[in-house]
């Protein structure tokens, strides 16, 4: 026979039947004609006795289609009646999958939403990020001038559409207050490129992007409700801002959250403005649909040949540009992968133990049903349908276990976006029939893994056989086995609480680390301001200089600077500075972090000064450098009086190093200070904050402050007051995410193996008690047989934590990066790890090793 | 008088069908017939009951079947015992003799 037949039930096709059901019939008509019958009184007798053909072939086909339903509905009965008799063992099954099965699908909810499902737009794959590179000058970094973007969209031959967007916080003046809202600039075809139409109204028409066409903006489902509580009778109403005002002309839908969910309305930025025409002023994000034929590599040689011919075109503003095209999901997703995986690794780690735990107790649980099992051998029952009845058993608990584990994710997944909300797409986390599906799966998973061993060894026919007579007469069950697992659970315990233990220790550390500057008693904010404002430096400065200038006059304030981008948050101004004076082409380069920072900075701040003195606010410019970039350019203390030449705003010509500040750390607490240049430009562009240094609680400032602003600049609104300390500890916010849920599932995992060693131990003490009992009425002591139950634990302890540490030190990779100021193999912490393991395995085999002393021997031996 | 299905005991006819199978390969007619005639004619087999009976087997392994030609030259499904079911044929003749010589001394007994 073919061996793939008896992968197959053998089915008798109903051809097959009729020809040897034919066979008989004929061969009865023959009897018949020799007992002397007509040959049609022949067939009708041999007919005759088949009963009818129809319902007779039933009786055969049901030989092989009955028995599967019935075997089916049999196990299931069986399952649900072993479940009712013993709940305690079902219970801790169930309980035990529904954690690990809940909080591995509310792991993966996460990686699915963020990671794996396309963006929340229509064919999404063909969203990509094109961004302009020029070596030179990498600020402002990927961002893309209105009229190249223009050019591009009208060259290429391998994108739908191109477009382009940026956010700028505004002051609407329609209320009493004026409210801080965010609005995205976009060019012309923005939600073209998305593939979104507003829910209610329409997208903006082309007089609207055109230069002096009617103001028009889209706004957010979010503003809609809070603003016009969700009444349809919104569009057509109006808002101010810049003391123009905006017709609201649609409605987006509430999944819309591009480029981010802040954003309360859109409004479109004319190509043929004026403004727009400067090939220098880069201000776009650009995003791009390429065509469904086309590929990432053809759009990016595409793309480089248009940029090139520009360049011939415009050789002084366009030669050096190089164009790089990414996915933008790659873009918005990249950096929040590696913390995903990582937790979604070590959250199957503990699916993992929570299995081994099981295997372990179906073990006993299978050796204290070897009668029932050896019973139904010897009814005749075949080895696979008592394999498939316990797999039926464990199949049902796995599903009740991942049915409860949903209600586990649901909760953790709400607590996950609370955490969470530094990654990318949170608000696209939720619980739907994908993460049910695989729900579905991990109890199918869990099945195999965790039923079909112990169901095999179960049925074993000569241990069952054997079984009936050896538990009586056996001194010692070794069950060597159930140790291993055990064993095993505490290994992987131990890696994963060394993984979490190192990202305690370097959270600790972080805590440790002074940035180099005093953040306490500093409040900070912003004041709306558009990006149009830049364009008249002197008005913006004498603005900036007012707004100061009236809140160090406020009692309770102490001191005021302002810094574009806030320290303790990462914010990349990197560039390449050119030396006035010149240098050899064979030294470094000058690269250097640039903050804009009002002169008050320094004081402000309590950054001290290492030399020199504060830079100027006044020509001729000057700045001041810290201690890192005059130490990596400049041989000892030289780098005074030098000058420096960058393209920053509100800068011309050289600026003069006057001074050395301490190294700090602005760029959030893990980051090593990197050579930085100050340039002291009292402008307060968007994205500029505010530092107040008071002598209270910074937070009780807030009021008076705001109150002071309006009096002063009425039309503006300020927004994002917060202590300079809350922006260090949000800057840590994917950092601690990743240590709370790694520690939580370490602990989990170390209670699993907890009880895994406890059952074990404790099954032991149970089967061994007679032996027990006659060590005892032969003299020993109950500290030796204490010591023998504590020790038999402590040894699977103790190899299990060598393996562990041998694992530990494997995936230590796995954490290199994510680490500050410890080692990935750090000593005193996996030591500290694995004293921890051995004091809970001790505790956990104490129970019942005490349990075991406590056996009395007359009752052990009454009871033989 | 024959004897007919009902009154068979359960399980009897299956043995019955493995000893006829074992003296060679044989189609449902041929055993039919045989049970017919080594019984002198006190059994009798229905259809409704022998064809089941050896799918039954077949499934469990313990009759295997091929497709060949009968004495008359018609296409026929001929079965043959496996292995297993001559174990199978062998416990359940020993079963069987144990069965029937007690069911015997009890009856003698009680006469």
């Amino acid at each position: 026979m073919s061996w793939w037949k008896s992968l197959f039930p053998k089915r008798a096709s109903d051809a097959q039947m009729n020809s040897e059901l034919r066979f008989h019939i004929d061969e009865l008509t023959d009897e018949n004609i020799a007992a002397g019958m007509s040959p049609a009184e022949a067939r009708r007798r041999a007919t005759l006795e088949f009963g009818g053909h129809e319902n007779f072939k039933e009786q055969v086909r049901d030989v092989y289609r009955i028995r599967f339903v019935d075997a089916t509905l049999a196990n299931l009965k069986s399952a649900f009646r072993f479940i009712r008799k013993s709940p305690t063992f079902s219970a801790t099954v169930i309980l035990t999958l529904a954690l690990a099965i809940g909080a591995n699908s509310a792991v993966f909810s996460a990686i699915d939403a963020i990671l794996l499902k396309p963006l929340p737009f229509p064919d999404a794959d063909q969203l990509v990020r094109v961004d302009q590179l020029d070596p030179k000058n990498p600020r402002p970094f990927h961002l893309v001038a209105p009229v190249r973007l223009e050019d591009w969209n009208r060259l290429n031959s391998t994108f739908q559409t191109l477009t382009g967007y940026y956010t700028e916080d505004v002051s609407e003046t329609t209320g009493a207050l004026p409210e801080k809202l965010t609005e995205a600039l976009v060019a012309p075809r923005f939600l073209q490129v998305l593939g979104i139409a507003p829910s209610a109204g329409r997208d903006f028409t082309p007089e609207e992007e055109h230069n002096g066409g009617p103001n028009a903006i889209l706004i957010s489902d979010q503003f809609w409700r809070k603003r016009f509580a969700a009444n349809p009778d919104a569009i057509g109403k109006k808002l101010r801002f810049d003391s123009s005002s905006y017709s609201i002309v649609g409605i987006m839908p509430p999944s819309f959250l591009f480029p981010n969910r802040d954003v309360d309305l859109w409004s479109p930025v004319p190509p043929d403005a004026p403004y727009s025409q400067d090939r220098k002023s880069a201000w776009y994000t650009v995003i791009g649909r390429l065509k469904p034929t086309t590929n990432l590599a053809q759009a990016r040689a595409n793309l480089a040949t248009i940029q090139s011919e520009l360049g011939q075109q415009f050789p002084e503003t366009d030669a050096e540009l190089a164009v790089t095209i990414e996915p933008l999901k790659e873009v918005t997703v990249a950096g929040s992968r590696r913390s995903l995986w990582i937790l979604f690794g070590s959250v199957s780690l503990l699916l993992l133990i929570a299995c081994t735990n099981i295997i372990a107790l179906l073990l006993a649980r299978s050796a204290q049903r070897q009668h029932e099992i050896s019973v139904r051998f010897s009814m005749g029952a075949p080895r696979g349908a008592i394999v498939a009845q316990l797999l039926t058993e464990t199949f049902i608990l796995a599903l009740l276990g991942s049915a409860l584990g949903l209600l586990v994710a649901n909760a953790a997944s709400s607590v996950f976006r609370s955490l969470a909300g530094s990654l990318p797409r949170v608000e696209e986390i939720r619980l739907d029939t994908r993460i049910v599906l695989y729900s579905l799966a991990c109890s199918v998973i869990v099945t195999i893994l965790c039923g079909l061993f112990p169901a095999i060894r179960g049925t074993r026919r000569n241990l069952s056989q054997s079984l009936g007579q050896v538990s009586r007469s056996q001194v010692s069950a070794r069950n060597p086995l159930q140790w291993l697992l055990v064993g095993i659970q505490v290994a992987l315990a131990v890696t994963l609480l060394s993984g979490a233990g190192l990202l305690l220790r370097s959270f600790q550390e972080l805590g440790r680390v002074t940035p180099g500057f005093d953040p306490s008693h500093i409040l900070t904010f912003q004041i709306s301001t558009g990006w149009g404002e830049t364009g008249d430096l002197k008005r913006l400065r004498q603005r900036t200089d007012r707004i100061m200038e009236t809140l160090r006059a406020t009692p309770g304030v102490e001191a005021i600077a302002i810094s574009v981008g806030v320290p303790g948050e990462p914010f990349k101004y990197q560039t390449e500075v050119e030396l006035a004076e010149g240098r050899a082409d064979s030294e470094p380069k000058l690269v250097a972090d640039n903050r804009l920072v009002s002169a008050s900075y320094f004081a402000t701040m309590k950054l001290p000064l290492l030399a020199g003195e504060t830079c100027r606010e006044s020509e001729p410019p000057t700045v001041v450098v810290n201690r890192a970039f005059a130490n990596s350019y400049f041989a000892s203390s030289q780098a005074m009086g030098h000058h420096l030449v960058a393209s920053i705003l509100g800068y011309s010509g050289a600026a003069e190093i006057i001074g050395i500040a301490g190294d700090a750390r602005e760029a959030g607490l893990e980051q090593p200070p990197v050579p930085t240049v100050y340039w002291c430009a009292p402008i307060a562009e968007p994205g500029t904050f505010f530092l107040v240094r008071t002598s209270n609680a910074p937070m009780s400032m807030a009021e008076t402050i705001r109150r002071q602003i309006h009096e002063i600049e009425p039309l503006r609104s300020v927004f994002d007051f917060a202590p300079l300390e809350q922006h260090f500890s949000d800057g840590l916010a994917e950092n601690r995410l990743r240590t709370i849920l790694l520690s939580f599932f370490a602990a989990t995992a170390l209670s699993l193996a907890c009880v895994g060693l406890y059952g074990t131990l404790s099954y032991s003490v149970n089967v061994r008690r007679r032996e027990v009992g006659l060590r005892m009425a032969l003299g020993a002591l109950r500290g030796q047989i204490v010591k023998h139950f504590l020790f038999q634990g402590l040894f699977v302890c103790v190899m299990g934590c060598l393996a562990g540490w041998v694992l530990a030190l494997a995936s230590a990779r796995v954490l290199a990066g994510l680490l500050y100021g410890i080692s990935p193999t750090d000593i005193p912490t996996l030591s500290a790890v694995i004293l921890l393991v051995l004091v809970v395995a001790a505790a956990a085999s104490l129970i019942p090793a005490i349990r075991a002393a406590r056996v009395d021997p007359m009752q052990v031996l009454r009871d033989e | 008088m024959p004897i007919e299905k009902s009154d068979l005991l359960q399980g009897t006819l299956d043995m019955l069908v493995l000893k006829i199978v074992a003296l060679g390969p044989v189609h449902g007619y041929g055993i039919s017939l045989r049970i017919r005639q080594i019984s002198k004619e006190v059994l009798q087999v229905q259809q409704g009951s022998l064809y089941p009976a050896l799918h039954r087997l077949e499934k469990r392994g313990w009759l295997e079947a091929d497709w060949g030609e009968s004495e008359k030259g018609r296409q026929a499904k001929f079965y043959r015992l496996s292995t297993k079911g001559r174990k199978q044929l062998e416990s359940e003749e020993s079963n069987w003799n144990r069965l029937a010589s007690a069911v015997a001394s009890i009856m003698q007994t009680a006469q």
